[in-house]
């Protein structure tokens, strides 16, 4: 409200001092705060199905995290990205402090210590992490005017997220920390891909991978990626999510059971159904069909996403869509690979729809980081 | 497109990024067309599979806590039952099969096909039991064959067992299956049709303690019921233990002595209240009741005119007769009506408001007192004595030695007795008191009715010198290393409003009784300072029961009378009471004192 007053209101006196331009404000894409808005309502429509008979009102938490982001974005465009990209280091460094400090200090939840409790929610570092990784990331690489990336610069770059990666896997949560790696990939896409680069990354890739399955994977993660391979042999072990997630997708066939009448949901072989595997929920009771409109709407918010590139003034502005673009792709794509199986449960949750607030508090800081490029299109430096 | 870009080139990141879009939205598309796959084209695979898949629940039965004795006897225990059952799916070759269990299983290969016949609509993988109650050679067998009949499987389960059958079955009580009523009571949360709760006794008194938390298993089963796993499991709890305060030899010793006869024996510590004895006969097994009892064996106990199934010690209320007589004695001397030397003289027969009454030696006792009263059990002296005290006196002090009102025994269903008087008469009868009947309850008789628990709490009081304790069962004492969170609400005790030295003077009478050729000289053990009191009456209802004594004369007197004993040991301390009564037994002194005077003798031998 009070927005919309400074928005349209002609008796705001402009001055200098003023961070929140009304310029700025009429230049705000707000076909993109739609999308975003209509994506999270759905969200909360199938966590309401998928939690019905579960003690806590799972939907409830999730408009009071919708509220809560919604407030922090527009809070979030006040201040400039440049300002933001210029201090990121410092941002960084202290989230690295908070990162290792729960690692220390706090007291593991289902079995990670990835969590920092308060009264009424627990909020998850890691997650919010990403915005700070985009930040500086940007801050590394654009400023780099050159269209190919040098190896002091990749160094860099690997460094900055292997800090934050290693020590989320530690907490352990794998499937955060390998969700960084794609917002990295992005910034290399556009930093210009050496070929020699290339190859060296893959090789450094496939050696941490091989000393990861030796030494650092924890048994179940392995399963997990071995339930990949083949989830029927094991229809109870680790290959049990899979099947019972395709087998409500499967099921729900064409039109679907109807809402709240999905029997795989509802009757609770699915596992984290309001979690990672809500969109099971949406393939069990609304069917193909569903599925199909659904991630229409969400194409058509990650197509909003990708065309915004344009409207940025800088290669900064540019860095920061896509990357929080891919960020939001990466994890959609993968959420649905998921859940059809192919792609090792890793416990990455469908962005906006999926329970969790700290998930969707990183997203909206993301699309508020995309907002805040496009409304300063038209600012001269 | 507007092209505000100033100070840079941005158009080969442009291209970048338009390519990695180009590259998602392929992704998409190709996570359609597996969705497509999964729901349009396998639809039929997954929608019989989510058909399929069904969630059973399976309770695993938890064990009732024991019930020990006080020197941890165990009184009700656990059996694990076996059952064997066949599955027929696991059967490679059914004839062959029926062949070899039969032969295992001592049952006629016939009768076994029978059986398993029955249960044709059964789906095939679903147990049949075909033998209950394995013993413990059968279910040895069974488990050596585990690998060799896969088709043969045993199922456990913890059953009530009571290991000495009848043994203080009314004090224990019994369990039975929960009926559909008691649910609905809201008695029992969270308990089912068809779990098994305590229906009496302690069994049911302390049902939130014995009961333990049944497990629940969640398994997944496919649409033909056939187990695919499990997905949780929580194990049973096992309720916790009971220690009570009886001694399985004395109660032992009592049923035995009151075997053949319909009567009742408590045994009590009268500076606890703990409860050594709780006899009531005739009895009842109540392993029969936890089988589930087909109606007509019910009915048979039921309908049984010796209602084995009543509690005679707490739900038997009977004339207290002679035993009464304290009362008056203890009444009197603390109103200072009479004392030590007050005599009356008793020539068998007296006539007091133009009725005649009479003792019950025909040629009297002569000049009797207070101790010569109590000792030859003299009711011309208790008549008159009884006159002088008046209704309301001889009922203020009735109730406050304990008749009239619950005893407070943590058994359910205790009856309180009756202590009547003129306000009582008038609302209940809508008559006025008649002079009389105070002359009828100085000895006893009349309307007065009482529990043999009552007297056995009445004989504490005047043990203990005016000290009241309420009876229980429960041992105070911590349940097997388990700390119980509080003390059993019975510990407390209040003080009878007589003076000690009153209560001295009663008892030396009682002491007489025993020791001094008195009425109840049959319990009389050398050495051992037995203080007691006789009484003779009748069960009858008091209406009857002056038409009654006009037809009951001499020789059937003997049969027709109930007998009582009640007394305690040793005359200083005392630390135990013995009340017995038995119906139809004669006189007090005849059949309850000899009979109490064996108990008093085990008693002695196994705590002195």
């Amino acid at each position: 409200m009070q927005l919309r007053l400074l928005w349209q209101g002609n008796y705001l006196i402009y001055t200098k001092e003023n961070m929140i331009d009304r310029n700025l404000f009429r230049n705000i894409d707000w076909i993109l705060i739609c999308l975003l808005l209509l994506n999270s309502i759905i969200g909360v429509a199938f966590i309401y199905s998928s939690s019905l008979y579960l003690p806590e009102s799972y939907y409830l938490k999730q408009i009071f995290w919708i509220i809560l982001s919604s407030i922090a974005l527009f809070l979030f465009l006040s201040i400039d990205y440049e300002t933001l990209v210029t201090y990121s280091f410092y941002i960084y460094i202290v989230f690295i402090g908070i990162l290792g400090g729960i690692l220390l200090f706090g007291k593991p939840i289902a079995g990670a210590k990835s969590w920092i409790k308060f009264p009424f929610f627990h909020f998850q570092p890691s997650e919010v992490a990403k915005v700070i990784i985009i930040l500086i990331l940007v801050h590394v690489f654009a400023k780099f005017r050159k269209d190919y990336l040098s190896w002091g610069k990749g160094l860099l770059g690997v460094t900055i997220i292997a800090v934050p990666s290693f020590l989320v896997a530690l907490q352990p949560d794998l499937g955060t920390a390998l969700s960084y790696i794609p917002i990295f990939l992005a910034s290399l896409i556009l930093a210009g891909l050496n070929r020699k680069i290339v190859i060296f990354i893959l090789i450094f890739a496939l050696a941490l991978g091989v000393v990861s399955w030796n030494f650092a994977l924890k048994d179940y993660q392995k399963k997990r990626l071995t339930t990949l391979i083949s989830p029927g042999q094991d229809p109870l072990g680790s290959g049990y999510h899979i099947l019972q997630s395709k087998i409500a997708i499967g099921s729900g066939g064409l039109l679907g059971k109807g809402f709240g009448k999905g029997t795989q949901s509802q009757l609770r072989f699915l596992p984290a159904r309001h979690t990672d595997f809500v969109f099971s929920v949406i393939g069990e009771e609304f069917g193909f069909l569903g599925i199909v409109l659904i991630m229409l709407s969400y194409s058509f918010f990650l197509w909003r996403l990708f065309q915004s590139v344009a409207q940025s003034r800088d290669r900064a502005g540019v860095y920061i869509i896509f990357m929080v673009a891919v960020m939001i792709a990466f994890q959609f794509v993968v959420n649905l690979m998921m859940i059809i199986g192919l792609f090792p449960i890793a416990g990455i949750p469908l962005p906006l729809i999926s329970y969790g607030g700290s998930s969707l508090l990183t997203n909206y800081l993301g699309i508020s980081l995309v907002l805040n490029v496009k409304m300063r299109r038209f600012v001269n430096v | 497109m507007k092209n505000n870009r100033i100070y840079e080139d941005l158009l080969p990141i442009l291209r970048r990024v338009k390519r990695t879009f180009i590259l998602i939205q392929i992704l998409i598309v190709f996570l359609l067309l597996n969705f497509w796959k999964i729901q349009i084209l396998d639809h039929k695979k997954y929608w019989e599979k989510s058909e399929a898949n069904r969630i059973r629940e399976i309770v695993l039965p938890s064990q009732r806590g024991l019930v020990k004795d006080r020197e941890d006897i165990i009184l009700a225990d656990n059996k694990a039952s076996f059952r064997a059952s066949i599955i027929r799916e696991n059967c490679k070759d059914f004839d062959k099969s029926c062949r070899k269990i039969s032969r295992l299983l001592n049952i006629e290969e016939d009768v076994l096909k029978e059986r398993v016949k029955k249960y044709e609509s059964f789906p095939v993988f679903k147990p049949i039991v075909i033998k209950e109650n394995l013993s413990f050679e059968e279910v040895a067998v069974i488990e050596a064959r585990k690998l060799e009949l896969p088709e043969l499987i045993l199922q456990a389960e913890p059953k009530r067992f009571y290991p000495f059958g009848n043994l203080s079955a009314h004090a224990l009580g019994y369990i039975q299956e929960l009926s559909q009523e008691e649910i609905k009571s809201g008695l029992y949360a969270g308990r089912r049709l068809g779990d098994l709760v305590g229906k009496t006794g302690v069994e049911k008194v302390y049902e939130a303690i014995l009961v333990g938390t049944d497990g629940r298993v969640l398994e997944i089963v496919d649409s033909l019921g056939r187990n695919k796993g499990e997905i949780t499991r929580r194990e049973p709890k096992k309720g916790q233990n009971l220690i009570l305060t009886l001694d399985y030899a004395l109660q032992k010793k009592a049923e035995e002595l009151l075997e053949e006869k319909e009567g009742a024996v408590v045994m009590m510590d009268p500076r606890t209240g703990e409860i050594l004895a709780l006899a009531s006969y005739p009895t009842f097994n109540p392993n029969k009741f936890i089988n589930r009892f087909t109606s007509e064996e019910w009915l048979v106990l039921v309908n049984n005119p010796a209602f084995p199934l009543e509690n005679r010690a707490i739900r038997g209320q009977y004339a207290p007769g002679s035993i009464f007589k304290l009362v008056i004695d203890l009444g009197a001397l603390d109103l200072g009506l009479v004392d030590e030397e007050t005599t009356f003289t008793c020539e068998g027969k007296i006539k007091i408001y133009n009725e005649p009454f009479s003792c019950w030696v025909e040629e009297g006792h002569g000049e009797v007192s207070l101790i010569k009263g109590i000792q030859y059990s003299c009711n011309i002296y208790h008549y008159q004595v009884g006159k002088k005290m008046g209704i309301e006196e001889i009922s203020r002090y009735a109730k406050m030695l304990g008749f009239g009102t619950k005893t407070g025994i943590d058994l359910p269903g205790e009856k309180a007795g009756l202590v009547p008087d003129p306000q009582w008469k008038r609302e209940v009868r809508n008559e006025p008191w008649q002079p009389g009947e105070t002359i009828s309850v100085s000895i006893g008789q009349g309307p007065l009715l009482v529990t043999p628990l009552q007297i056995a709490i009445y004989t504490s009081i005047i043990a203990n010198r005016g000290r009241k304790v309420i009876p229980h069962l429960l041992n105070s004492r911590p349940l097997d290393g388990e700390k119980r969170e509080s003390k059993p609400p019975f510990s407390g005790s209040h003080a009878v409003e007589i003076e000690p030295s009153t209560f001295e003077k009663v008892i030396q009478g009682m002491w007489e009784v025993v020791n001094s050729g008195g009425t109840g000289w049959a319990a009389n053990i050398k050495g051992y300072d037995i203080c007691g009191k006789t009484g003779s009456t009748q069960l009858i209802s008091t209406e009857k029961d002056e038409e009654l004594a006009e037809e009951e004369e001499d020789e059937e007197e003997e049969t027709k009378t109930h007998s009582w004993f009640t007394g305690f040991a040793p005359r200083d301390n005392p630390k135990i009471v013995v009340t017995v009564l038995i119906e139809y037994g004669g006189m007090g002194g005849a059949t309850a004192a000899p009979l109490a005077r064996k108990l008093f003798n085990l008693y002695k031998r196994k705590y002195d």
